[in-house]
């Protein structure tokens, strides 16, 4: 039988949803969206980044009034009513006028290019831009000695004079920041000796402290059980004699009968006669670079210029107190001279500006100057934070994957350290204020704090019960790993080490490292500091280093576990030499993850450390060359402070795009640095195999 | 479907017992009888969990020959061997019962070294597993995780164990490249000089060759029989033109027990039960 063949028939068309066209469309359309905006955001940055330090000229603006106005045009806005204003930097700061000014078009009679006129980067008081009329040199009250007088004569002289005032300047700064520096440093040692001194002085004698003898035998004991230790082979009886022994250590070191011992007031006194003599000799040093300090200063103070503000007709002042007396040439840090500029000059400036932005420190409230401690405290802030965060996270991930029975409290623990990554980063600012500054910072500053701090006969039950536990837990690690009492002695190793923590908060011995400082008033780790910052930011950044290191842990196939294993090799040796190498680029790929991430936040520094101005760089060449309780600059939070804290908005705007887009150039600097290394690994340790 | 050679016992098969719930007692060839054994298995079963993978195995492996276990796929060879090292201690939830003497000495004694174990009996695996370092480094991975420092031992380790697995020549001049650049048989040589650079009392092969091409797979039968003698090897294959070239005896597993083991040749041409005769002239399995 055959059946009828039916004719070809018109097939309706699909229909248009079928076909997926608007599919096609959305998600085009929403790619290019995000694509538009990344692009943009990057374009924008860079472009006011790059335009910022570009020279533009100073323009002279003829006013209806009659006025002068000598400035470089910022930008032109419209009005509401129709016309349009203009705002022109005029600088000036000390005449007692605002360094920006809007002209609106219909009060401006003529506007031409001012070719006399100078523009003068000062270390004080912003820009100042004016008419150059001479530079002369105060021989004495009375006499002068005019170096030039004539425009285009001063214009000449101005940059030889400027290069040998420079060199004046930095030789005082060099005295300033050397030896009188280091002298401030001593005095600040002295007296932290001295404080510490009557503080050892007014201490109150122990109530009841073991006696010599006494320590002696618990001492011979240490001694005894510690070498019966490394003779006995015996597992139970040694880990007794390694936990008595280490018991033996701990009251040995804590009730060491020199300790804490009250100063007699002769000691006191002999100590403070010595501090007070080498206080002298400081002082007497102090005063011969003081001397000499003054003698520069006093030269320096000779050599002078007049540079006369177009609009008010006044010269440049000494400074605002002294409205009269003309600028030293010292003050001046740069002249420029647009008119006179020509292109390969305008780069060169362009660099030169460039070059004082990232190499210098801030001024004028930051408005002015460079950024280079701003950048070495995010280089140090983001070192830090990974130091801190990688191997903590690699370990973590080491024992939930490779330890951790797989089972219902490891996927608990892997879902709530998602979780912590999406936690808001002020909320780890509020806590590392909390826990890290006034909580660890304070024990370490002041030692244990007196609310916690248990008696000393207390303290010892404690630490007795805290050894038994230790037996007891380590017997039973020791013991088959597969027995059924597993979650018994997960439960007793996270009661010791939670003991141990009570422990070691509640100790009766521990008086602080800065005792004597903080009862001056100064905490010194006891707020916030480099080392808490770094330590939030890490803990800010651990789930993500977590979630990819036990990825690319688990990633490491289990035939080269298998192989490490068939060769003998123990299961931490496995860990060492197979899978961590061969985990290494996914750990790294989280590390990079955590710097880009700690490198751009800026919420919790405010709370944990950055600082508007860091009056010493974290790190330098005085012993412990890392200071990590001190504050430091952050260019995430300084782009905050330009933005919204400076007094001088329209100044620091030009700043805010540069500084940005120095923060989006070291991130990617850093993050090509550790792709790089990655890629290096990759190579290593990979193949197509795998 | 019958044959018309002599039709060997019914009832011992292996599909009976498992039926009737009965023991099954391996048919053992009289070869077997006076031989030296380095290894000796006894009465040995493997649960998983509750599923039992082994059932009482007991055989003697042979001082210095090649030993071939085959048999279909979920016959239990692997975990045999695997149990030999005790890679099966890496699986949760394994337990044993029976006895394995290594040279006299029980493997599963509650008190031996695991790890000296380890290093006593070298392996093989199905897909190569070379170590992502370089070529010298993953033949000494042995000795350096047994803590050998010395350059001098690592390097004859290395030339001897790289010569014992026929591969030296070619990667004598690239000992510090990784490994990983080696193509697949050279990479599975390699795991066989890792496997023998300690010296190993047995040397297990777990299906060596299966990820291999023809060409590869025939030099590395060429290894085992040049290996054989001074080693004693273990091997399991699926492949019995395989097992019938490079073994000098021969185990027939099925359900996780032994059926029938002899010298190759005999298993091979003269089988005396019905199901190892069916699995070699391929009729199932």
């Amino acid at each position: 039988m055959s059946t009828e063949v039916k004719p070809m028939q018109q097939l309706p068309p699909t229909p248009l949803q079928a076909r997926g066209v608007g599919g096609t469309w959305a998600t085009g359309l929403a790619l290019v969206l995000c694509v538009a905006m990344i692009v943009g955001l990057l374009a924008m940055i860079f472009i006011g980044g790059a335009k910022t330090f570009w020279q533009k000229p100073l323009e002279r603006v003829e006013l209806l009034s009659g006025e002068s106005v000598v400035g470089i045009e910022y930008r032109t806005e419209a009005q509401p009513d129709g016309t349009s204003r203009t705002l022109y930097r005029v600088g000036n700061r000390d005449l007692g006028q605002q360094p920006f000014r809007w002209i609106s078009d219909s009060e401006v009679a003529s506007t031409s290019i001012a070719d006399n006129a100078i523009l003068l980067d000062r270390q004080e008081w912003g820009i100042w831009i004016g008419v150059p009329e001479r530079i002369y040199k105060l021989e004495d009250e009375a006499t002068e000695t005019v170096l030039a007088s004539d425009t285009s004569e001063v214009w000449g002289v101005l940059q030889q004079q400027l290069d040998l005032a420079a060199k004046r300047r930095n030789e005082t700064e060099h005295i300033r920041s050397g030896p009188i520096a280091s002298i401030n440093d001593k005095l600040e040692d002295l007296r932290l000796s001295d404080l510490n001194a009557h503080m050892n002085a007014s201490r109150e004698a122990r109530p009841y402290r073991i006696g010599w003898a006494v320590w002696s035998v618990l001492a011979g004991l240490f001694v005894v059980f510690g070498i019966a230790a490394t003779r006995i082979n015996k597992p139970a009886v040694r880990r007794v004699l390694v936990i008595l022994s280490a018991l033996l250590l701990l009251a040995v070191y804590a009730e060491r009968p020199w300790s804490k011992v009250p100063w007699s007031q002769e000691r006191l006194q002999s100590h403070l006669a010595q501090t007070e003599s080498k206080r002298a000799e400081l002082a007497e040093e102090f005063n011969a670079l003081n001397q000499q300090l003054a003698e520069l200063e006093a030269e320096d103070a000779k050599y002078r210029i007049d540079v006369r503000d177009v609009t008010s007709g006044r010269l440049a002042p000494i400074s605002r107190s002294l409205p009269n007396e003309s600028m030293k040439l010292s003050q001046i840090l740069r002249a420029v001279r647009p008119s006179d500029l020509g292109l390969g000059g305008k780069i060169e400036l362009y660099f030169a500006r460039w070059r004082e932005f990232i190499w210098t420190n801030p001024r004028e409230a930051n408005t002015e100057g460079g950024v280079f401690p701003v950048i070495v405290g995010t280089l140090i802030v983001t070192l830090m934070l990974t130091v801190a965060v990688v191997p903590l996270g690699v370990l973590a991930a080491l024992y939930m994957r490779e330890y951790a029975k797989q089972g219902v409290v490891v996927s608990i623990l892997r879902v709530a350290i998602n979780n912590l990554a999406g936690v808001p980063s002020i909320v780890y600012g509020v806590f590392g204020l909390g826990f890290f500054c006034y909580g660890l910072g304070g024990v370490i500053d002041g030692g244990t704090d007196s609310a916690f701090m248990l008696k000393i006969g207390q303290w010892w039950v404690l630490v007795l019960v805290l050894a038994a536990m230790l037996f007891v837990t380590l017997t039973l690690a020791g013991k088959d790993s597969k027995n059924k009492k597993g979650w018994l002695a997960g439960g007793l190793w996270a009661a010791t080490a939670l003991l141990t923590v009570i422990a070691v908060f509640s100790t009766p011995y521990f008086e602080g490292f800065f005792r004597a400082k903080l009862i001056d008033g100064s905490p010194t780790f006891g707020t916030s500091g480099l080392l808490w910052a770094s330590l939030t930011l890490a803990l800010l950044t651990l789930p993500v280093v977590i979630v990819s290191a036990e990825e690319a842990i688990a990633a490491v196939p289990a035939s080269l576990r298998e192989g490490s294993y068939g060769c003998g090799a123990s299961k931490w040796q496995t860990i060492q030499r197979v899978v961590l190498p061969g985990a290494m680029p996914g750990i790294l790929t989280g590390a990079i993850l955590a710097m880009a991430r700690g490198a751009g936040e800026v919420a919790p520094l405010m709370i944990v450390g950055a600082v508007k101005l860091a009056p010493k760089l974290p790190v330098d060449g005085d012993f412990p060359y890392l200071h990590a309780d001190r504050s430091f600059m952050h260019l995430g939070f300084h782009i905050f402070d330009l933005a919204f804290k400076s007094p001088d908005s329209e100044a620091a705007r030009g700043f805010v795009w540069t500084t940005t887009l120095l923060l989006v150039t070291l991130v990617v600097l850093m993050n090509l640095v550790a792709i790089r290394i990655r890629s290096k690994l990759k190579a290593k340790f990979q193949s197509g195999q795998f | 479907m019958a044959t018309q050679k002599p039709q060997p016992s019914e009832v011992r098969t292996v599909a009976h017992a498992v039926n009737n719930g009965t023991a099954f007692e391996a048919e053992c060839h009289d070869e077997l009888l006076n031989l030296d054994s380095v290894l000796g298995i006894s009465k040995f079963s493997l649960w998983y969990g509750k599923s039992r993978a082994l059932y009482d195995v007991s055989m003697d492996i042979p001082r210095g020959k090649v030993t071939a276990l085959i048999g279909p796929s979920g016959c239990g060879k692997s975990t045999l061997l695997r149990s030999v090292n005790r890679l099966n201690d890496l699986v949760p939830s394994v337990s044993t019962d029976g006895e394995m003497l290594l040279n006299g000495r029980s493997i599963y004694d509650p008190s031996i070294d695991v790890i000296a174990l380890r290093k006593r009996v070298g392996m093989v695996f199905q897909k190569s597993n070379p170590f992502p370092m370089s070529i010298f480094e993953n033949v000494v991975y042995p000795l350096r995780i047994a803590g050998e420092r010395k350059k001098s031992v690592l390097r004859e380790t290395c030339e001897r164990a790289l010569k014992a697995a026929a591969i030296w020549d070619e990667v004598k001049d690239r000992l510090n490249e990784s490994a990983l650049g080696l193509s697949g048989g050279q990479q599975q040589r390699l795991c066989i000089a890792r496997a023998v650079a300690v010296e190993p009392e047995v040397l297990l092969m777990d299906e060596p060759c299966s990820a291999l091409d023809p060409i590869a797979t025939a030099k590395i039968e060429e290894l085992i029989h040049e290996i054989a003698g001074r080693y004693t090897v273990l091997i399991v294959t699926h492949n019995m033109q395989q097992a019938s070239r490079v073994s000098d005896y021969t185990a027939f597993m099925y359900l996780g027990r032994l059926v029938e083991y002899g010298s190759t040749s005999h298993i091979f041409q003269n089988p005396r039960l019905t199901e190892t005769e069916q699995y070699v002239t391929g009729r199932f399995g």
